[in-house]
Parts: C-alpha cells; sequence; structure tokens
C-alpha cells in the first residue's frame, strides 16, 4: 500500500509531510511567494568564476579590453591574425575538407614573424571567408575560451588530445590534431615561443604517433608560456563523439550551432568537458570521462565534508556518504522535534508575533543586541553543564552572534529536558539515544493507527 | 575553490532572516485558524506536523525555484494542497536534462540510494548533481534548526 511507502520514516522525505494537511498548506503556501532572484550564483560557480577571471585578467601580452569578452575577443583576433597572416590560398581552403588542412600547415611558421607587425584585430565576428577550414575551425576557436569545469582544466594542461589513430580514421585525427596544433602553436608563437617545438610537433604529427610524446612536449613547453587556463584548445569529448559518429558533418554542424552561439553573448558554460590526459594513464574515452566525472564528485565531497561537522579526518567516499546521510536524518529529526516544541508552545504567546519577530530578525543582525541581551540574563544564572556541548557548536551564527549568545543558548538546552540533549549530542555521532525513540515513536503511532 | 567562502545570494544570515520572517507568518496563521488549545494529544501532533510543514515550506520557498529540492517540496505542497487529502501516488519525475556521460553503476544502490531518498527531488539525477542539492539542503536545513532553537527559546521566555 502507498501509506506504508508515505509512512515508511526511516530515510524518506516524503514522511516530512505525514498525511495529508489541506488548505491550510496551500493558503500557507500561497503567502510565501516564490522568490526567484536573478542571480543564480552557486558557491562553486562564484568561485569557479572568480578563479576563472584572475587569470584572464592577469594574461599578459594582451591590451586588457576589459569586461568578460576580453579572452574571447584575444582568442578570437589571434585566430584571425593566423587566418589573416595565412595567406596561402585561404580562398581556395574553402568548402575542402582534406587539402585545406595540409595547406594550412604551412601557416604557422609564418604566422608567428608577421604577428608581431600585426595589430591584434579585435574581431567579433570572424568572417566565414577567411577561415581556412571548415566551421571544425571555428567551432575550435568557440571553444578556447570554454569556460566549463575549470577545476579538471587546472589540474591538466589543456591542449589537444593526439588521438592514437585508427586505420579508418587517420585523416580526421591527423587534421584534427594539426589543427589544433596550429591554434596552439599559433598562439606560442605570439608569445615569442620559437619554432623549433613547432617542427618536432609537426614531424610527429605525420607518424601518427601517440600522444604521450606529444603531450610531453607540449606540456613542457605550453605549462610555462600558457600563463591561464583561459584558452582551452582541447577537442577531446568533440573527437570523441566523433569518432563514434563519423566526424566531418557533425563538426559542421557543432561548428555552426557555436559559431552563432559565440557571436551572440559571451561562452556559457558547455556540455563538453576539455580533459587532457596525464601522462601514463589511460587515454580510452570512456575512462577519461570516468575520471572526469569521479574528480567532480569528489570537489563536491570535499565541500560536504566542511558543511557536515566532525567529518575532516574522513577519508573515501563511502565513509562519508554515510556521514553525510546521518547528519541529514539527524537534522530532519531535529526540525521535527523543534515543531513539536513550537507547536506546544506556541498557543501560549501568540500575542507576541510581530514583537518577536522584530527581536529575531535583530537578534540575526549585527545592529542591536540589547534585547536578547536582557533575554539571555536569566540564562546566566543557571550552572553550566559540561563544556564539550555540542549545542555551541551548532549555534554558531556566525560573527553576528554574540559568544554570551550562545552560551545562553547552550544553557537553553538544558531547559528542554533530556530528550532534546539526546537529539542534539547523538545530531553528530551515531544512532539516536532511546529516549528519543520512545517519544517520538508513541506520537508516530496514534496516527498510524 | 574554497569552501568556506560563503556564496552571494545564500548568505546564511540572510537565509535565515528570510526564513525567520516567512515562518512566523505562517505560525501566525496557523494560531489564528486553529484557536482551541488542543491538550488532545492527538490535536497537538497535527499542530506539530503542520509546523514541521510550515517550516519546510518557508525554506523552500526562500530558496525558491533555484534548486531542484525546493522546487520538490514545493511542488509537493500545492498538490497536496490541492488534493485535499487524496493518497497522491508517488510519481518520479523524469530529468530533464539525462547526461550522456553518466556512467555511475552504482546509482541506485547503497548509500546513495538513501541519500537520494533524504534529500527530496534527488531521485532522478546524476551523482554529481546529488552532492550540490545535498549540500544546498544541508545548509538550509542547518539554518532551519538554528532559526527554529530561536524561536523555542524566545516563546519559552516571553
Amino acid at each position: 500500500m502507498e501509506k506504508d511507502g508515505f509512512f515508511n520514516n526511516e530515510g524518506n522525505w516524503n514522511s516530512i509531510f505525514g498525511m495529508g494537511m489541506g488548505m491550510e498548506m496551500e493558503s500557507q503556501v500561497s503567502e510565501l511567494n516564490w522568490d526567484n532572484p536573478m542571480d543564480q550564483s552557486d558557491p562553486f560557480e562564484s568561485a569557479l568564476s572568480s578563479i576563472v577571471s584572475s587569470p584572464v585578467n592577469s594574461h599578459p601580452g594582451i591590451p586588457n579590453s576589459g569586461g568578460e569578452n576580453v579572452v574571447l575577443k584575444e582568442l578570437v583576433g589571434r585566430l584571425g591574425i593566423i587566418c589573416n597572416s595565412g595567406e596561402i590560398s585561404p580562398q581556395s581552403c574553402i568548402g575542402k575538407n582534406n587539402s585545406t588542412n595540409t595547406s594550412c600547415y604551412n601557416t604557422p611558421l609564418n604566422s608567428p614573424p608577421k604577428i608581431h607587425g600585426n595589430s591584434i584585430p579585435r574581431n567579433h565576428q570572424l568572417p566565414p571567408a577567411l577561415f581556412p577550414a571548415d566551421p571544425g575551425f571555428v567551432e575550435r576557436a568557440a571553444r578556447l575560451s570554454c569556460f566549463g569545469m575549470k577545476e579538471s582544466a587546472f589540474k591538466t594542461a589543456e591542449f589537444p588530445i593526439a588521438i592514437p589513430a585508427s586505420d579508418k580514421k587517420l585523416d580526421d585525427s591527423m587534421e584534427e590534431s594539426s589543427l589544433s596544433e596550429q591554434i596552439s602553436n599559433g598562439e606560442t608563437g605570439i608569445k615569442g615561443q620559437i619554432t623549433y617545438s613547432n617542427d618536432r610537433k609537426r614531424k610527429a604529427i605525420p607518424k601518427g604517433k601517440g600522444k604521450e610524446s606529444q603531450s610531453s612536449t607540449l606540456s613542457a613547453k605550453v605549462n610555462k608560456t600558457v600563463g591561464g587556463p583561459e584558452k582551452e584548445v582541447s577537442d577531446a569529448k568533440r573527437s570523441k563523439l566523433d569518432e563514434e559518429r563519423n566526424g566531418i558533418g557533425k563538426e559542421k554542424e557543432e561548428g555552426n550551432q557555436k559559431q552563432t552561439k559565440e557571436n551572440a553573448k559571451p561562452e556559457p558554460p558547455k556540455d563538453y568537458i576539455h580533459v587532457r590526459a596525464r601522462r601514463g594513464q589511460a587515454t580510452d574515452s570512456h575512462s577519461l570521462a570516468e575520471r572526469v566525472r569521479r574528480e567532480k564528485i569528489s570537489e563536491r565531497m570535499k565541500f560536504l565534508q566542511d558543511l557536515v561537522p566532525g567529518c575532516n579526518k574522513v577519508t573515501g567516499k563511502a565513509v562519508m556518504l554515510d556521514e553525510i546521510i546521518t547528519y541529514v536524518q539527524s537534522l530532519q529529526k531535529q526540525v521535527e522535534f523543534l515543531s513539536m516544541k513550537l507547536a506546544t508552545i506556541n498557543p501560549r504567546t501568540d500575542m507576541n508575533m510581530e514583537a518577536v519577530l522584530s527581536k529575531d530578525t535583530q537578534a540575526s543582525m549585527l545592529n542591536t543586541m540589547n534585547h536578547l541581551d536582557a533575554l539571555a540574563q536569566p540564562f546566566y544564572a543557571t550552572a553550566h553543564d559540561g563544556p564539550g556541548n555540542p549545542l555551541t557548536a551548532m549555534m554558531h551564527c556566525g560573527p553576528n552572534m554574540k559568544s554570551s549568545q550562545i552560551d545562553g543558548f547552550g544553557e537553553a538546552s538544558l531547559f528542554w529536558g533530556n530528550d532534546l540533549q539526546s537529539v542534539v549530542q547523538t545530531g553528530f555521532s551515531q544512532n539516536q539515544g532511546p529516549s528519543f525513540h520512545g517519544t517520538m515513536g508513541t506520537g508516530q503511532m496514534k496516527v498510524e493507527l | 575553490m574554497s569552501p568556506s567562502q560563503q556564496p552571494t545570494s545564500t548568505n546564511p544570515s540572510s537565509l535565515k532572516n528570510q526564513f525567520a520572517h516567512r515562518f512566523i507568518r505562517a505560525l501566525k496563521t496557523l494560531n489564528h485558524t486553529k484557536t482551541g488549545a488542543a491538550h488532545d494529544h492527538n490535536q497537538m501532533y497535527r499542530r506539530s506536523i503542520r509546523v514541521k510543514i510550515a517550516s519546510y515550506t518557508a525554506m523552500a520557498s526562500v530558496v525558491g525555484s533555484r534548486r531542484a529540492w525546493s522546487r520538490a517540496v514545493l511542488w509537493k505542497i500545492i498538490k497536496r494542497s490541492r488534493n485535499q487529502g487524496l493518497l497522491l501516488r508517488k510519481r518520479k519525475r523524469r530529468n530533464p536534462n539525462p547526461k550522456r556521460e553518466d556512467f555511475n553503476p552504482f546509482r541506485n544502490s547503497g548509500q546513495e540510494l538513501k541519500l537520494r531518498k533524504l534529500v527530496p527531488g534527488a531521485e532522478t539525477m546524476d551523482s554529481w548533481c546529488l552532492m550540490g542539492e545535498t549540500a544546498d539542503y544541508i545548509k538550509c536545513l542547518v539554518a532551519q534548526v538554528e532559526v527554529m532553537k530561536t524561536l523555542v527559546d524566545l516563546y519559552s521566555i516571553t
């Protein structure tokens, strides 16, 4: 029966709502208006954006044009340079696929010396006629300023993965790696790096080598030159998809979409996560995705470790999950208990609502603590219990509350009797006391009967 | 990323403020509708259930539609009030954005399943989103508990 499912109190959030409560809830809900704040910031995303913005601003060599588009503009500008300076029949490259890439091999050599002479154009919209390759190149340009999932970018160098060329996909992989190489080479060229590395890389490419050599050279050079993670050139995900979906047609679609997106607004975080396989690790697309996923989850586990008290020494996902589950359950039980307290206390004091509200809001603000100090006076007279009261840690309301207030609340717990004490104390560690089960159990049984 | 840094939009003190406002308003209406001081245990228990639902609803409405768990809570409340006490079917909402790279084989087993049951609206999420929702849910629960404790203290004094 569904009743059993509903009243299965152990570990089901549906049990919070108990039986149907009728019209009262709807009135309460209508009172509580939907709150739609404009900013969507999230601890992760705000932190990520702050990290991202700092290297963006400190990027050397490019005059800071300000705003959020600076990274995109400069990279697009650089690509424009490459395209503009690559005057080796750019027009003929349009519309062709494989042949374009072979001709574009030569452009990186020519681009570095010419770049210093040219002024860096600020191209917001890349004229498609200048691009030597198909819109796949544009797509890579769009990906240069991908802001998605920066933490993986921090750990790995952001450069292309040269896919170990399978036989039938040899041309594709070479073309992709060559184009990616171009971009990377162009950028290193702008920074003044010499073309010796370019030669080495390009010699490695036609052999269809595995990425280890390239990764080592690239990472060695790139980690020195590329100051920040704002340039992500790798197409790992996209290239994997290409292997699966037979490549170039898909590229074109994505390229078109990406170009329109890029022209429309600053880069939103993409679905793709640009990963670089670390040296000595598996390069399989699935394992890469797995690793990215695991890293993301471990990041969040660390964040959760800070939220859940007493989990600093816990390592490992399983134990951590146990702790989290216990903590959430204890918090929900505390809410239940406190609501019961409020229900019993409330009818006596329904005249002081506004006063209570004003006091409460003042309590949580820095301004006046006088009212609550007066209220907290009677607590000081009572004997203080053991020092290790977890309630004090629980009642840490940030810098707003004075320590006296916290102590007052700590002693208030004594007033509430053994029930709440056991609830609070066990809320941080293991199981719940038998007394607690006794009080709540009887109440619940009444409902079920 | 520094986990100790406080997010700007869901500042804990502002969260507590807003929650306190809404919760006290809800308690006021509760008190006005049910005037008779119920010494009967059953009525007291029902009243406590209503207070509990009011607190969760208040917190969920403060968070708004930003989070999946708050949406799930509010949706459930609205549905229940519409159905007026009829039994609701437990309806699993489909994940609107199924990620392609959800390789987790342990999704519906073990501890993650427990966590999914605890956190509202987290049944059809992938693991990464689940962690994020859990973090936000814990933060809001902590704020909720603190405000309610403060309220109990204030009520017991005055």
